[in-house]
């Protein structure tokens, strides 16, 4: 059978992109032709812009005839480049005029956004008619189906439950030892593992969170992966991420590419995989854990309980769930211990008490007040300047339009107002530039301040008489000020 | 120096993005070799690659399909050239100007250039009946794309240089995710650990340089009519390859010196010689490998002005034909040879490489001794065997054979 998949595509780093390599490989395996188009140039066989809203549609059409089935990798973000309702309806009028001409369709819905099919309006009809037209639909769990079937009242006969992970295979040889030795991770510690693309609705925040105080038991929590659009929303939260693992002792933040091989090593390298979704349809890294038997710990939102079936999958609710279940896993039973309280001044002791049992639970001192040159942590150079760099460049919007003759109005006054235009944004790379450069600077001459600092610190302490404390500080009733660094030469 | 028992089972495929006899280009050239080598040795080889001869073009040229060709199993794959390469060039000047370029449009100027789905799709159907599958180098869009497909069996002849292409993340995987990395000399080996936190498992092979039966440096100064003393380069003619910066310092350097050389230049690529020493430039083409080796003995001197080398083949045929070298210090791999052969002079600068071409000019027969101890560092070095039995003991060790007790440790590694 000549088969033609539609889909997002190696080398593009994508889940989805993945899981059609593989769904490929399963079919020509099975003897199929499988010809595969992409939405950008790839690997695949050939590539129309997704994204060109009914003209891709109407040139999938064009395609079709020539295989005897479509598959179609779903999800809303492939399709639709923005949430006009105009838009949308253009192109799922597009498709299933495409989807009409093919001899059969299956669609594999990964996600599926549920306001576009709800009410009785033109969206939502041309929503349903598009999903109407397939053949095939596909879901990884049955959760997932019923609300669809719910929102969209197709033929239950025509949808089919797929087992996420039919077609993945391993991707690394590599042993748990070996795998921690590459990644720098200690043997012995107890690794929990949060890893894909890095947004809000994976919640991998929430993990940090409810790993705080496991770092004194020898965990870790290494969190890995990338944004997978270099947005202004995604960065921001990347930041944030970025901060609170900063704050949590024993927390690890590894921004960066993640290839098929070494997203594998990680889950090989760890003992237990945490999945804090806010929502989800259904995780392709649930499917890999199960690969090489890792447990799970997982939120119960979408089709995640079903998906988890049989499999090592611990399912919390809550975010307090979440820390009780990472804590078990641990092995760290939680024993109330009595305060031990001194015959002194009651105040000073409860207060001692309550420091060094936080500073326990916590698996750190507590962590100096954010001041210029304070490094809570071990930083690599130029971590300080990271969040200005991963800005993306301003990239002016496209002149594009769906309504006639305005993509021509929008790249006329483009073209007029260029030579205005063009400095303003060169001069804002510039700035970020020159932000970041400053940053790097400043973060250089700070860590020498607090080199020189503790060498002064060390060489005063107790022969100066001061009551200097070994992070710098002064201790409440002590006049005499910290020693001043000398001057460190400019670069 | 053969390894007494070398497990041979399983059939290895060597991946050059183009393939054939008359190809130019250094990673080419080792693939066709080692992979002719192996075969000689009793591997069971085959060539994943292009039917492109062209690296500008990449005009597919010869027929999509299998074919014996020297003996060896080649399929060819359509070289696909969808895009106008726009992205590839913004990109790519970017990441030269030092920004950072996110992994989005990494992905973007990789795809902006040639691709080979077919190859792709191979892989991904077939890729496991291979031991073994050799990509090299690490810039181009099959290392970087199918190495990934099966990376346990992938292994990079990597061709590593210091350049800002190396430093996008977008190759972590490429060097730090497969089954083994081939460096070809220590440099390169220095410069991957420098760059990437995490490397595969690798090792410095060298590289193998055919030596000629012999030389007839008269044969090509009639054949060409070059009667003056000439400098001799060879290879692409692009500002990557510093053919740009050469022309500038040759004209400097003859003009102001008042020196007799003239410049004799083979390969690809627009010339675009000063007006100054317009007649004094002369691009001979594509030569034979007669008239190559010819052209080497006939040179008062081999000129390696390129910082992006990961071995340099050409100073090795100018050396054994007894020639020596002036080449860049930067970029650390020419360096690194001239300094270990003693067999030429290295300039950092354009003041250096004119007190270079004075001194060739002034002391020609000393600078001829130079080039006679490059001839006995290339035959210590450099020769096919020693770095096939090496490459053979590697890819025992990283891509056993199926079913054997290496392989069975390697799995429960």
């Amino acid at each position: 059978m000549r088969i033609l998949m539609v889909s997002p595509y190696p080398p593009k780093r994508d889940g989805i992109a993945t899981y059609a390599a593989q769904a490929v490989a399963a079919l020509q395996a099975e003897g199929h032709e499988v010809e595969v188009l992409s939405p950008e140039p790839s690997a695949a066989h050939y590539h129309l812009d997704f994204h060109a809203g009914a003209r891709f549609g109407l040139a999938l059409a064009r395609r079709v005839a020539g295989y005897d089935k479509v598959v179609l990798q779903w999800h809303p973000a492939f399709f639709y480049r923005s949430s006009d309702p105009r838009h949308r309806i253009a192109v799922d009028a597009a498709l299933t005029v495409a989807f009409r001409r093919a001899r059969q369709v299956e669609i594999w819905v990964h996600e599926f956004e549920y306001e576009d099919a709800t009410g009785n309006g033109p969206r939502a009809q041309a929503c349903r008619a598009l999903f109407r037209s397939a053949d095939g639909l596909f879901f990884h769990s049955e959760t997932e189906r019923t609300r669809f079937l719910e929102t969209v009242p197709v033929d239950r006969g025509k949808t089919h439950l797929a087992e996420h992970g039919a077609s993945f295979v391993r991707r690394s040889d590599a042993g748990r030892e070996e795998a921690r030795a590459s990644l720098g991770i200690p043997a012995s510690s107890t690794v929990f593992l949060c890893i894909g693309f890095i947004q809000e609705h994976k919640g991998f925040d929430r993990a940090v969170r409810a790993f705080a105080g496991l770092a004194a038991h020898d965990c870790r929590l290494d969190v890995v992966g990338s944004t997978r659009l270099d947005e202004p929303d995604f960065v921001a939260y990347l930041n944030q991420l970025d901060r609170l693992c900063a704050e949590t002792p024993g927390a690890h933040l590894h921004e960066g590419f993640v290839s098929d091989e070494l997203f594998d090593r990680w889950i090989i390298a760890s003992d237990v995989v945490v999945l804090p979704y806010r929502h989800i349809w259904s995780s392709g890294v649930l499917e890999r854990a199960a690969l090489y038997e890792r447990p799970v710990i997982a939120t119960r939102v979408g089709g995640l309980a079903e998906q988890a079936g049989n499999r090592s999958v611990t399912l919390v609710d809550d975010d307090a769930g979440l820390a009780v279940a990472m804590r078990r896993a641990a092995g760290v039973e939680h024993v109330e211990e009595p305060f031990e309280l001194g015959n002194g001044d009651l105040f000073a002791s409860v207060q001692a008490a309550v420091r060094e049992r936080a500073s326990r639970a916590r698996g750190s001192d507590l962590p100096p007040p954010p001041s210029p040159g304070r490094a809570r942590k071990e930083t690599v150079p130029g971590a300080v300047a990271s969040a200005v760099r991963r800005l993306p460049p301003y990239a002016m919007p496209p002149a594009t339009s769906l309504r006639p003759g305005v993509s021509q109005v929008k790249g006329l006054i483009r073209r007029l107002i260029g030579w205005e235009v063009a400095p303003v944004v060169h001069h804002l790379h510039l700035l970020q530039q020159a932000v970041a450069a400053s940053l790097d600077v400043l973060e250089e001459r700070v860590a020498a301040l607090e080199a020189a600092a503790a060498g002064a610190g060390t060489a005063e302490g107790p022969a100066g008489g001061g009551a200097a404390e070994a992070d710098g500080s002064v201790a409440a009733g002590d006049p005499s000020p910290a020693p001043v660094p000398a001057p460190v030469p400019t670069h | 120096m053969q390894p007494p028992a070398v497990d041979r089972t399983g059939k290895l495929a060597f991946v050059p993005a183009r393939f054939g006899p008359d190809i130019i280009g250094g990673a080419e050239i080792v693939l066709r070799q080692l992979a002719l080598g192996l075969q000689d040795r009793g591997w069971d080889v085959e060539v994943l690659t292009t039917a492109a001869l062209d690296y500008f073009s990449w005009k597919n040229e010869l027929p999509v399909g299998v074919a014996v060709e020297d003996g060896l199993t080649v399929r060819r794959f359509e070289a696909v050239k969808s895009t106008a390469g726009r992205e590839r060039q913004d990109i790519g000047m970017r990441m030269f100007a030092g920004e950072t370029i996110p992994l989005g449009e990494q992905e973007r100027w990789m795809n902006d250039d040639v691709r080979i789905p077919g190859l792709y799709s191979h892989l991904l159907a077939h890729g496991s009946e291979y031991r073994a599958i050799v990509f090299g180098p690490y810039l181009f869009w099959p290392s970087v794309a199918c190495s990934q497909v099966h990376p346990t069996r992938s292994v990079l002849w990597t061709c590593l240089h210091d350049e800002p292409y190396a430093y996008q993340s977008i190759f972590k995987p490429v060097l730090g995710g497969v089954a083994g990395l081939f460096f070809q000399t220590e440099p390169e080996h220095e410069l991957a650990h420098s760059i990437f936190s995490e490397l595969a498992p690798h090792d410095t092979v060298g590289c193998g340089v055919e030596v000629p039966d012999g030389y007839d440096p008269q044969r090509f100064r009639t054949k060409f009519g070059i009667d003056a003393p000439f400098l001799l380069y060879a290879g692409r003619r692009e500002g990557a390859k510093g053919w740009d910066e050469l022309l500038q310092m040759f004209a400097r350097s003859v003009v102001a010196r008042d020196l007799p050389f003239h410049l004799v230049t083979m390969g690809a690529g627009d010339v675009r010689p000063p007006a100054e020493v317009a007649d004094r430039v002369h691009d001979v083409g594509f030569l034979s490998v007669e008239d190559r080796n010819d052209a080497y003995a006939a040179a008062a001197a081999y000129v390696q002005p390129s910082r992006y080398e990961a071995f340099s083949r050409t100073i090795m045929e100018s050396w054994l034909a007894e020639s020596p070298v002036i080449g860049v210090g930067q970029g650390g791999v020419v360096r690194y040879h001239i300094e270990r052969s003693r067999a030429g002079v290295v300039y950092d600068d354009a003041f250096e490489f004119e007190e270079a071409l004075v001194f060739l000019a002034q002391q020609p027969e000393a600078a001829r001794q130079l080039g006679r101890a490059g001839r006995q560092y290339v035959l210590d070095n450099y020769q096919w065997h020693d770095v096939l039995t090496r490459v053979e003991t590697s890819l025992m060790a990283w891509t056993p054979a199926v079913g054997t007790p290496a392989a069975a440790a390697v799995g429960a590694a």
